[in-house]
């Protein structure tokens, strides 16, 4: 039996449904992220674990142990909150401590742990400061601390990182998942950044509207994306329409020109209207290899992005994003130019079937 | 001339100004600062120098001795009395009233309609105030006869009195009250639901989470509040004088001063004003300090 | 745990609301018992007949006209120009701002009195400079309020980068004052100005010890007088009152609690 459990969650607010159907086994250390746009129920989930949201129907249960309607004090998750929440009147110390002090653990106890969790989060000599002498990245870190200190079964994270800057962000994020894999406990990250959730996850979830529309590792979710949503919303991808020739070979038509594809999808027959990504790093010139897809593409336009030049051109009617890798030495194509492009079979996705 | 439309435009300049520009500056304030001059400052500051002074113009510290004798020490013990009474009376049921309606999981309406009527109430203290309670708990006022005719309860029998110090009290409280529910709503609102909800994760209760997290942030506020109850209690007047010119507070008695009915001693008066301007003073630099406190950690 | 807390909200909210709705209740009903044994409108109408009630409140409107337009042509110019020119000025006008509450209306008065009542500047010997020496004090006593409505209303506008833009545009001082900073605050205005009209109407200290004859010490005039009037006359000032700052939180869409702190007590 997995460390967490949700078992058909489902959330009503008055007549919207913020969260349904959702289910999901988290084994004992593993770090999930629940990925998805505002409003997708990400966030209601996560506070159903805490025990802020109750559950209108569907269970949560941690290490055997059912909570779906235990008071959040009760529980023993740690959340870190997006605004960092850590109590002005009180000290780094006493806002660490204070799971601990409500808890009756020993004066000498305490102060073992905050001085541990201070080292952990590298803010030793911050001890006697006030969260208004920190900076934003600082308090979160503070505040991730406080969560750890009375050692939780889970560790909930409600977008920790969005109210910082860029470059902090991804510093933070590393940090994160270094102690969390440190100390192996349970974590569930809620965020609407999918290069966080990519880089620092075990599992993604990813949400809209209150379903979950895939589950995977994040290899998984990135190439191979189940459905429309996900694909379009994990990374950049080319969609375009196109027909169906060929359900069994996976041969289809767009533009009249003719692709084939090693995704299947069941219940597509011939003449159906269907959805299809190819990621711009699958496409590649024809001239270095050629692979199963072979088609004309004449250059649109060339953008210098840093380590990727991409290069917009058309097939057929349709315009497709292609990128490369920069290299200084190679030559790079004219706008206007048409040259043959080509992408394997993997690279042609066949989403669900267009409406 | 690209420099000079340059030098129009810029609204701050970046480098320290020279000091006649900062000079050139001020020239715009110079109108309100003139103004509160003549109509503040010089008043004020002739009533402190008065109080210094004998009827003849020679300095004198008689004035300021003169305020320790009974009758008066009695006008401000009274005054502090009242003022402190309704301070604090005010404060914890405004507070009570202020947290129902923002925290307590009330519905919205019920903090707009507090707000406002606060707003009015505030406002409605003076002679209409103090015509309005006359109108319900004096001699043949409303509740009087309610609770004569319905419950057989005499109350002025039972020594209840709109015109002594607990009337006043009462009748004071109208917009103690709302003042202390304006000036706490924005600290309350300080109170972001995460501190709430990030110590329910931590484990504690309800109790725990006020005693720890919510008072102590609150508390600046809450005590800051109160003193400005006591200042604006301590300098009020019309509400007692429509009440009961009976009553001996500080502000009736300057009022008598004024008006020249008591003891003719000008300069006794000034003194008088004195002590209050310290008063008030003292309690609204309390008030202020306090609440830069509370906004350092509210930020 | 939700519940426990909602029970114990709505208690002190009726308690509340008793304790601000009883009194008014009871002045309504004892301000509708002149006529003896009849529900009647009697004491309302004698009020608005009495020609010094007319005259008083007249008076009294116009002198909080007076005042708004005096305090707003004082402070808005100010206001402007701290946020603009002068932010080293902040603290001082603020703490000036401060000031009448220091100085509270009864002190004030005694302070105008021994200023203006004497030579040179003998202005209570003449009714007219006597209503400017009222008017002044007005002024003074709502100047915090007004200032706070004005300097909230500029800093939710952003008052340096909408005058550059206008500036950028060739627009001078007087077309920016009037055609870009004051109907952006507008509301923040109007706001001031019905919090000085509340706070002139309701006002009895300075106007008594003045000897002018304004709303309120024809008020206290009849409250030595009548019974029944004073009544009727306090659940008109109520109405007033509550006229204005309704007018006030409709303007600011009910933000900023502050925004109806006044009152002269």
């Amino acid at each position: 039996m997995a460390f967490l459990e949700l078992t058909k969650i489902r959330k009503q607010f008055g007549q919207v449904a913020a969260v349904e159907d959702f289910n999901l086994q988290v084994e004992r250390g593993e770090f999930v992220s629940f990925l998805g746009p505002s409003g997708c129920g990400k966030t209601t989930t996560l506070r159903m674990i805490a025990g802020f949201e109750i559950p209108t129907e569907g269970q949560v249960s941690v290490d055997g142990a059912d909570i779906t309607n235990q008071a959040p004090n009760q529980r023993n998750v740690g959340m870190v909150f997006q605004s960092y929440a850590l109590f002005p009147n009180m000290t780094v110390a006493q806002n660490i401590s204070f799971g601990l002090r409500i808890r009756k653990e020993s004066e000498s106890a305490i102060k073992e742990r905050v001085t541990e969790m201070l080292a952990l989060i590298h803010l030793d000599q911050r001890g006697s400061s006030y969260p208004y002498q920190l900076s934003g990245g600082q308090q979160q870190r503070v505040a991730l601390a406080r969560a750890l200190a009375i050692r939780p079964q889970v560790l909930l994270l409600d977008e920790p990182l969005s109210a910082l800057d860029a470059k902090i962000r991804i510093s933070l994020r590393s940090e994160i998942r270094a102690i969390q894999k440190e100390l192996g406990i349970t974590a569930i990250y809620v965020t609407h950044d999918q290069e966080e959730a990519l880089s620092i996850s075990d599992r993604i979830v990813v949400m809209s509207h209150g379903h979950m529309e895939q589950v995977g590792t994040p290899f998984e979710i990135y190439n191979f994306p189940k459905t429309a949503f996900v694909a379009n919303f994990v990374g950049t991808l080319n969609t375009v329409e196109a027909i169906m020739v060929d359900p069994e070979k996976g041969v289809l038509k767009m533009d009249g020109i003719q692709f084939e594809s090693a995704s299947r999808v069941d219940g597509l027959k011939k003449g159906d209207k269907i959805s299809i990504a190819i990621r711009p790093e699958r496409l590649s010139f024809a001239s270095e290899q050629r692979k199963a897809n072979v088609v004309d593409a004449k250059i649109e336009n060339i953008t210098f992005l840093g380590s990727v030049v991409r290069i917009q051109v058309t097939v057929g009617k349709t315009k497709f994003n292609m990128d490369t890798f920069n290299n200084p030495f190679l030559e790079l194509p004219k706008i206007g130019d048409v040259l043959e492009v080509t992408c394997s079979r993997e690279a042609v996705l066949i989403l669900d079937r267009q409406n | 001339m690209a420099q000079a439309t340059q030098n129009q435009t810029r609204v701050v300049s970046p480098q320290r100004p020279s000091v006649f520009r900062n000079l050139t500056a001020w020239i715009g304030v110079l109108p309100f600062l003139i103004f509160v001059f003549l109509f503040l400052f010089w008043p004020a500051s002739s009533l402190i120098i008065g109080s210094f002074e004998t009827p003849s113009g020679s300095f004198t510290l008689k004035n300021i001795t003169d305020l320790f004798t009974p009758s008066i020490l009695d006008a401000y013990v009274l005054s502090i009395q009242i003022s402190i009474v309704t301070a604090v009376g005010g404060g914890i049921f405004g507070f009570m009233l202020a947290y129902a309606a923002i925290q307590g999981g009330l519905p919205r309406w019920i903090r707009t309609a507090l707000t406002t009527f606060s707003g009015v109430a505030s406002n409605f203290a003076g002679v209409p105030l103090a015509f309005a309670f006359i109108a319900t708990l004096g001699h043949t006022g409303f509740l009087t006869a309610f609770f004569a005719d319905v419950m057989g309860v005499k109350i002025y029998d039972l020594g209840f009195n709109l015109y002594n110090f607990w009337g006043l009290a009462l009748t004071y409280m109208y917009f103690q009250f709302p003042l202390m529910v304006l000036i706490m709503a924005p600290a309350l609102d300080g109170l972001r639901k995460e501190w709430r909800e990030a110590s329910e994760n931590l484990g504690a209760s309800s109790f725990q989470y006020w005693r720890y997290v919510a008072l102590p942030i609150l508390m600046p506020s809450l005590l800051g509040s109160t003193i400005l109850l006591f200042g604006n209690a301590f300098g009020a007047y019309a509400t007692a004088y429509a009440l009961t010119r009976t009553l001996n507070i500080v502000t009736v008695l300057i009022g008598a001063q004024i008006s020249g009915n008591v003891l003719y001693n000008p300069n006794l008066g000034y003194a008088l004003a004195f002590g209050m301007i310290v008063v008030m003073a003292i309690s609204i630099g309390l008030y202020t300090w306090l609440q830069r406190q509370t906004a350092r950690w509210l930020r | 745990m939700k519940k426990k807390i909602n029970l114990w909200a709505w208690f002190w909210i009726v308690l509340g609301a008793l304790y601000f709705l009883v009194p008014l209740y009871g002045t309504f009903d004892f301000s509708l018992h002149e006529k003896r044994g009849v529900l009647s409108f009697f004491a309302y109408q004698n009020v608005l007949m009495d020609p010094r009630f007319r005259e008083s409140f007249t008076y009294s409107v116009l002198m909080a006209l007076a005042t708004i337009v005096v305090g707003l042509l004082l402070i808005v110019p100010t206001a402007y120009w701290v946020h603009l020119r002068l932010p080293q000025a902040r603290p001082l006008i603020e703490f000036i701002t401060l000031m009448p509450f220091v100085v509270p209306a009864i002190v004030l008065v005694f302070g105008l009195i021994r200023i203006y009542s004497g030579p040179p500047l003998a202005f209570t010997n003449s009714e007219q400079l006597t209503n400017l020496l009222l008017m002044c004090g007005y002024v003074v006593v709502a100047m915090p309020y007004t200032y706070r409505s004005v300097d909230t209303g500029l800093r939710a506008i952003d008052v340096r980068t909408l005058t550059e833009a206008a500036q950028s545009l060739g627009a001078g001082w007087f077309t920016i004052l009037f055609r870009v900073i004051f109907p952006n605050i507008r509301a923040a205005l109007l706001s001031g100005a019905f919090l000085t009209f509340a706070i002139v109407i309701g006002e009895f200290t300075i106007a008594s010890l003045l000897n002018r004859p304004a709303f309120g010490p024809y008020l206290v005039y009849m409250g030595n007088n009548r019974a029944y009037e004073p009544a009727a006359l306090a659940i008109i000032s109520f109405a007033l009152t509550w006229a204005a700052i309704g007018l006030i939180q409709l303007l600011s869409h009910g933000r900023s609690d502050q925004g109806q702190l006044g009152g002269m007590h």
